[in-house]
């Protein structure tokens, strides 16, 4: 009877083991999966913390009012500056060129806000003291919604931006005559 | 029951376990803050530089723009509870204030037209003062006002003011739920955050000046200066980005509501 | 005679009340910002109302729930009384008191900051003092579980510790080195603004403090739930453990990776370095591990009931399991809950796919779907299966049991399916209102209706617990045998030492918390030029 006892408890641990290498397969899979796409879809480049300080944003510095929006830059891609606050992104309308590599930067004049850009990878966090990094591609002209994503008070919900990817030859040939592009209606 | 040392390479639970979490570790080091900073950073980088960028480390401060930027709104910089509202502050402040009563009424309480002051935020009255006096809000009238007064001047007229009582008390909730559409919700897709969010009453922005109250002709003339893009002394673009978006029926909702609170 | 039996009720009435009342605001906010709602939703009122949801779902009722199922434990497993009952009172009392403190300024729409509170935003400081007087209710837990199976030991030297009281240590001492974090941040960096000592605070450091609490808290809600699938269920339902040892590993697992992996919270984030996300990523794999052995054992345990049953075939014995009995249907609703909820989670640690849904509906989704649907159906199923033990009557409303648990289980998924679909159309969350009648928003409509009528069913559902409860206490006096846990298939003779104490895995779980957590904190501490001004909320003049 112990004989049968042990025996039942072997194939009941092997049965276990069985399961315990189906699930390191599994999760090695993932580790892999994520390691992979750590490496070919950067969407946050690696690269030491920037810090800023929220309360003269606008005195000097990169995010001056007349520095935000889009520039064009020398090597064809486009840099978004953007600010976010209580309870409106400046600018609230982002131009953008279709199927160039745009950098977003952005930081916050109060509290911790963020964005996503609805219909594409683009999510960010903006929080005050620190400037965050983003980079993508928008694949075809459009427009996006841009709502704040996280609670920044009671405005929050009242928090909504709007994304304009226009076509890439019209952003370059547009940014001869302005320095930085916004679709904000004047 | 012998003791088993638990601590001990004897102990395969002990090996096992520990080795496991230091060969996940190490893959996780050396993808993460190796393979992963290298391949996506710039090319010719040492490897400490590429393990500090992934670590995040401080000191990547990298914009340099030779342009000199000029000030677009204000040059003040506004912090919450930035006023102090001491007794001697109150008291400067109210000699100060006898030449403010011709236009704004004896105890900031206006007849013409002009801003109530009476209890206003301490904050918003500084600010306003200190762009009326560098021009980054223009006023043919305020400027001269605001010309000869110091930096100390300026913080104890807002002392004084804000310490004077409201013209209306702050809505309770009751009355609050009660405010037309732009002053609670505002419209979201045109990204009007609700009035109450930020000017009392609800929370307060730092800043932001009270509006009940104030002369209905005063609200709209800001609230269209702000939309056209001649008032521009709003860090940021924050009331711009408001009143740029609101339709003239919103706009003249919003400050009739206020005027009669 | 089970001692403690009054403590172990004071701990759950609070809590299924906190519970009911958590859950009504729920509802109302799920009206108001849906397009049933034609009024005026005034937005500082819905806020006020989701800081009170979220406070006392994530912080009152889970943990009152863990202290009150761990008290019984205590008592139930190793057979004895529990020692320092006054002192567990004491901490019933500071929760319970902390708790109050804490809601009145959040009522008052003084500390609209949500359960997260993020810094800058400050608001009043009474609220964090309740939560902090929480935290320590609950730490007095801790030291109570942590003594009383010292002296257990003590006085049976080379004795197996029962399953139950180990993973109910366990979950104490992960519940009190994850606190930590976000005691910390409360304590030293957003009571000393709250109060008026510093006007300017780290946000960035407040956010990774605040993610050593916010990932493995869930773990510590999660513990009660398993440790009632392993001790439980499988009596429950005429059945035995498939394995002692592996859930004991199981447990083990948890100790170890629930904690290290908090910053997977905050892969958007500016203030920390993306190899620290790749490796809290890394370590975020590793905690579904346990989850994944625990449906092995469990489905094996519900087997052996089966077959014991007569059950045949390859998956026809399922047909054979007590589908009458309540904790059948509980265990069966969780594991369905936990797949999809379990697939989601895997979905937002996967870096890439997390910047898809982070901060959408999608999170509030996933959370509400795994812990308000897997963790707190089996609330509701431990509830019921001490409740006879508690009162010393009996619980005989089984119909009603099972119609509370179908529509716990149906609403649930009402409720979270379409949740998760709006995130994926990149609504935000944590919004007041919307405008439906933007295109842009237009397609969410239907969705958020349907959650509101899926969170009419959740209501019900409650409303029928409290109900059964109450009636369980004015039932006839019964006569109870000995409450009894799940006995293993074979029986534990000798346990490894490293599975029968904690040393071990206490060792690792602080190691990692070091390597993980320690430079990006130490780093933020040391970098100038990162506090920015604190943020008053909710001034009311």
């Amino acid at each position: 009877m112990a004989t049968a006892s042990e025996h039942s408890e072997h194939v009941a641990a092997r049965a276990e083991m069985r399961w315990v290498y189906f699930v390191i397969a599994v999760i090695g899979l993932l580790l892999v999966m994520i390691a992979f796409t750590s490496l070919h879809w950067v969407m946050m480049p690696a690269q030491r913390i920037e810090t800023v300080n929220p309360s003269t944003l606008h005195l000097a510095g990169e995010f001056t009012e007349d520095n935000l929006g889009t520039e064009a830059n020398a090597d064809g891609s486009a840099t978004v500056r953007l600010i976010a606050q209580q309870y409106s992104f400046t600018p609230q309308c982002i131009v953008v060129p279709a199927n160039t590599p745009v950098t977003f930067r952005g930081t916050s004049a109060d509290v911790i806000h963020g964005f996503i850009i609805a219909g594409t990878n683009v999510n960010v966090m903006l929080e005050p003291g620190y400037v965050s990094n983003f980079r993508t591609e928008f694949k075809r002209p459009g427009e996006h919604v841009m709502p704040c994503h996280e609670f920044c008070s009671v405005g929050h919900a009242g928090m909504w931006a709007h994304v304009k990817v226009i076509d890439r030859d019209t952003f370059f040939r547009q940014s001869l005559s302005t320095r930085r592009q916004s679709c904000v209606p004047q | 029951m012998k003791d088993e040392a638990l601590f001990s390479r004897s102990n395969r639970w002990f090996v096992w376990s520990v080795a496991g979490v230091l060969a996940l570790l190490l893959f996780g080091l050396a993808i993460g803050f190796v393979w992963m900073p290298y391949h996506n950073g710039e090319a010719g980088g040492s490897l400490w530089d590429a393990i500090c960028r992934a670590a995040g480390a401080p000191g990547g401060n990298s914009y340099r723009d030779v342009n000199a930027t000029k000030v677009i709104s204000s040059d003040v910089i506004v912090i919450p509870d930035m006023i102090a509202a001491d007794k001697e502050a109150i008291g400067r402040g109210a000699t100060l204030s006898l030449r403010c009563t011709m236009c704004h009424g004896a105890r900031g309480m206006s007849e013409a037209g002009t801003p109530n002051l009476a209890g206003q935020d301490a904050v918003a009255i500084y600010k306003q003062l200190r762009d009326f006096q560098s021009g980054q809000r223009k006023s043919a009238i305020m400027e001269p006002q605001a010309h000869g007064l110091s930096d100390q001047d300026m913080r104890d007229l807002a002392a004084y003011f804000a310490y004077l009582p409201r013209t209306s008390p702050p809505p309770v909730l009751v009355e609050q739920l009660k405010a037309p559409l732009v002053a609670q919700i505002g419209a979201p897709m045109r990204n009007i955050a609700p009035c109450i969010s930020c000017h009392g009453g609800s929370d307060r922005k730092t800043g932001a000046p009270t509006l009940d109250g104030e002369p209905e002709s005063y609200i709209l003339t800001q609230l269209q200066a702000f939309a056209d893009g001649h008032r521009r002394n709003d860090i940021n673009g924050q009331m711009r980005n408001i009143a740029r978006q609101m339709t003239k029926e919103e706009i003249t909702t919003a400050a009739h509501y206020y005027a009669g609170r | 005679m089970f001692h403690s039996r009054r403590l172990v009720l004071a701990h759950f009435w609070v809590a299924f009340a906190a519970f009911l009342l958590a859950l009504m605001l729920g509802e109302w906010q799920m009206y108001v910002r849906s397009p049933l709602f034609s009024g005026l939703s005034n937005p500082e009122l819905y806020y006020r109302s989701v800081t009170a949801h979220g406070s006392a779902m994530a912080y009152v009722f889970p943990t009152l729930v863990a202290m009150g199922f761990g008290y019984a434990i205590v008592e139930l497993s190793l057979k004895r009384p529990l020692v320092g009952l006054r002192w567990a009172w004491a901490g019933f009392g500071l929760l319970v008191a902390g708790t109050v403190i804490a809601m009145i300024p959040v009522s008052m729409g003084l500390a609209s900051v949500l359960y997260t509170f993020y810094p800058p935003m400050i608001g009043n400081a009474f609220y964090y003092i309740g939560v902090v007087l929480v935290v320590v209710g609950s730490w007095i837990w801790v030291a109570l579980m942590s003594v009383n199976l010292r002296l257990w030991k003590r006085d049976n030297p080379g004795v197996p510790v029962p399953l139950p009281m180990f993973a109910n240590v366990a979950g104490a001492y992960l519940w009190a080195w994850t606190s930590v974090g976000a005691a910390l941040e409360i304590l030293l960096q957003i009571l000393p603004v709250a109060l008026g000592f510093r006007s300017t605070i780290d946000a960035g450091l407040a956010r990774v403090l605040f993610s050593w609490t916010l990932h493995a808290i869930v773990y510590f809600w999660l513990f009660p739930s398993y440790i009632a699938f392993y001790t439980l269920v499988p009596r429950a339902i005429g059945g035995r453990l498939y394995s002692d040892l592996m859930g004991r590993v199981g447990f083990a697992l948890f100790l170890v990776f629930s904690m290290p992996i908090g910053i997977h919270h905050i892969f958007q984030d500016p203030e920390v370095g993306e190899g620290f996300k790749f490796l809290h990523a890394i370590f975020t794999a590793m905690v579904s591990v346990p989850t994944l052995l625990t449906v092995f054992t469990i489905t094996a345990s519900v087997e052996i009931a089966a077959r014991l049953r007569g059950g045949t075939g390859v998956v026809g014995w399922v047909r054979a399991l007590p589908w009458g009995n309540p904790m059948m249907l509980a265990v069966a609703f969780s594991f369905i809950m936990l797949g999809f909820g379990g697939a989601g989670g895997i979905i937002n640690m996967s870096y890439h796919l997390d910047f898809a849904i982070h901060n959408t509906q999608w999170i509030t989704g996933h959370f509400h779907l795994i812990y308000g649907g897997a963790i707190v159906i089996m609330y509701f199923a431990i509830a019921y299966d001490l409740w006879p033990h508690l009162t010393g009557k009996a619980l005989a409303q089984i119909v009603l049991m099972r119609v509370q648990l179908w529509l716990w289980f149906v609403g649930m998924i009402v409720v979270t399916f379409p949740w998760h679909y709006v995130g994926i159309l990149a609504i935000p969350r944590r919004m007041a209102y919307f405008d439906y009648s933007d295109p842009a928003i237009a397609p969410q409509a239907l969705s958020v209706i349907i959650t509101f009528f899926g969170g009419l069913l959740l209501l019900a559902s409650a409303l029928l617990f409290i109900f059964i409860l109450l009636r369980g206490h004015h039932a006839p006096r019964i006569t109870l045998p000995e409450f009894r846990f799940s006995a293993p298939v074979h029986a534990v003779h000798h346990v490894p030492a490293a599975l029968n104490g904690f040393a071990l895995w206490l060792a690792l779980m602080i190691g990692l918390t070091v390597v993980n957590y320690g430079y990006p904190i130490v780093k933020l501490l040391g970098t100038p030029g990162t506090a920015v001004p604190a943020i008053p909320v909710g001034v009311k003049r």
